[in-house]
């Protein structure tokens, strides 16, 4: 029993429907440092995506780095990878005007799709993501580029379309414009990071609940005899999360990108 | 009140989950019903599916995040 309740640290003995992991508030919190380059701190989360940028930088060098007429098959993959951010995701949302936006959007969408499957990549199962510092960082940066395009490119009309929309009855006008400021300005930054940061951390527990319990209860079959073979299902059923966790990796990557598109897009278009 | 807080906060996820089941469930079941009348227009279908999942999906997540908080 002792080993059951491994991966639930905080378990009330004398209460056991409640089991809470106590460890969560270290998605909010910093590591120990791994080594240190004089005042800066090196943690694994940081030498992640350190490793995350390289690998981007590498894949992006490598695939693109000799222009021929038949491209080899890793360049067709990069190339067919970056077609589809700027036709699907920049072109496709923003409009012509998207290929401005493009660079931003492929360096949003590599870091983001390789930093999520280091969930699934063994050895490191670990998705940088999952960490709120990374996901608002990235979702700042979204609020920042949509908030200064729409004042680039509309001035104040920007705001004063958002709080006083002129296709809505007068009477209801305060009530839709305060509605459509908050949402604007406040949930879409916050849901745009706890989208990809929730979906992060709800596969990387259920992946660490369901391999590791079935991993004790096989591993204790010399103490517990035949009922040992409950871990068996168990992890099964991890494993096929694990292919599952990959698809979401992927789809979180894209939807974050998608999402980003259609943000500047509202604001470029202020008229819908 | 230790053992009630984490038994409400597990009680909050279900009920935050209720709406965006129902919700997905509606959006996917229109996307499939439009792919299916007009193959054409899949690709556009698909992208809009994914945002007004994602949008719906927003609340079911912030449910989850408070289960941590709570």
């Amino acid at each position: 029993m002792e080993q059951l309740i491994l991966a639930s640290g905080a378990c009330d003995p004398a209460n056991d429907i409640i089991c809470k992991p106590d460890n969560v508030i270290e998605l909010f919190k910093f590591e120990d440092n791994l080594f240190a380059i004089g005042p800066w701190g090196i943690t694994r989360t940081v030498f992640l995506i350190l490793l995350a940028m390289v690998i981007v930088l590498t894949l992006l060098f490598f695939g693109l780095r000799k222009r021929r007429m038949v491209p080899s098959k890793f360049g067709v993959t990069i190339e067919s990878l970056m077609q589809f951010v700027r036709d699907d995701i920049a072109v496709g949302i923003i409009g012509p005007e998207g290929t401005k936006y493009y660079p931003w959007l492929l360096s949003l969408f590599m870091f983001i799709l390789v930093g999520n499957l280091f969930e699934v990549t063994p050895l490191i199962n670990f998705p940088i993501t999952s960490r709120m510092a990374i996901a608002g960082g990235l979702s700042l940066l979204t609020w920042v580029i949509f908030v200064f395009v729409g004042f680039k490119k509309n001035g104040f009309r920007y705001v004063g379309a958002l709080v006083w929309p002129t296709t809505v009855p007068i009477a209801l006008r305060p009530l839709v414009g305060l509605i459509e400021f908050v949402s604007t300005f406040l949930l879409r930054p916050l849901t745009l990071a706890v989208r990809l940061f929730a979906n992060m951390v709800a596969g990387h527990l259920m992946l660490t609940l369901l391999l590791v319990s079935g991993w004790v209860f096989m591993s204790s079959v010399g103490e517990i005899g035949a009922r040992a073979l409950i871990g068996v299902p168990w992890f099964a059923f991890g494993l096929g999360i694990f292919v599952f966790e990959i698809i979401v990796a992927i789809l979180q990557a894209y939807i974050f990108t998608l999402l980003s598109a259609v943000y500047v897009e509202s604001s470029i278009h202020i008229e819908h | 009140m230790e053992e009630l807080k984490g038994a409400i906060a597990v009680m909050g996820y279900g009920l935050a989950a209720i709406g965006p089941g129902i919700g997905i469930g509606l959006v996917v079941a229109s996307a499939i019903s439009a792919m299916a009348r007009q193959p054409e227009a899949a690709g556009m279908v698909r992208t809009t599916m994914f945002l007004g999942i994602a949008f719906t999906e927003a609340l079911a997540l912030i449910g989850f995040v408070l289960f941590f908080i709570a």
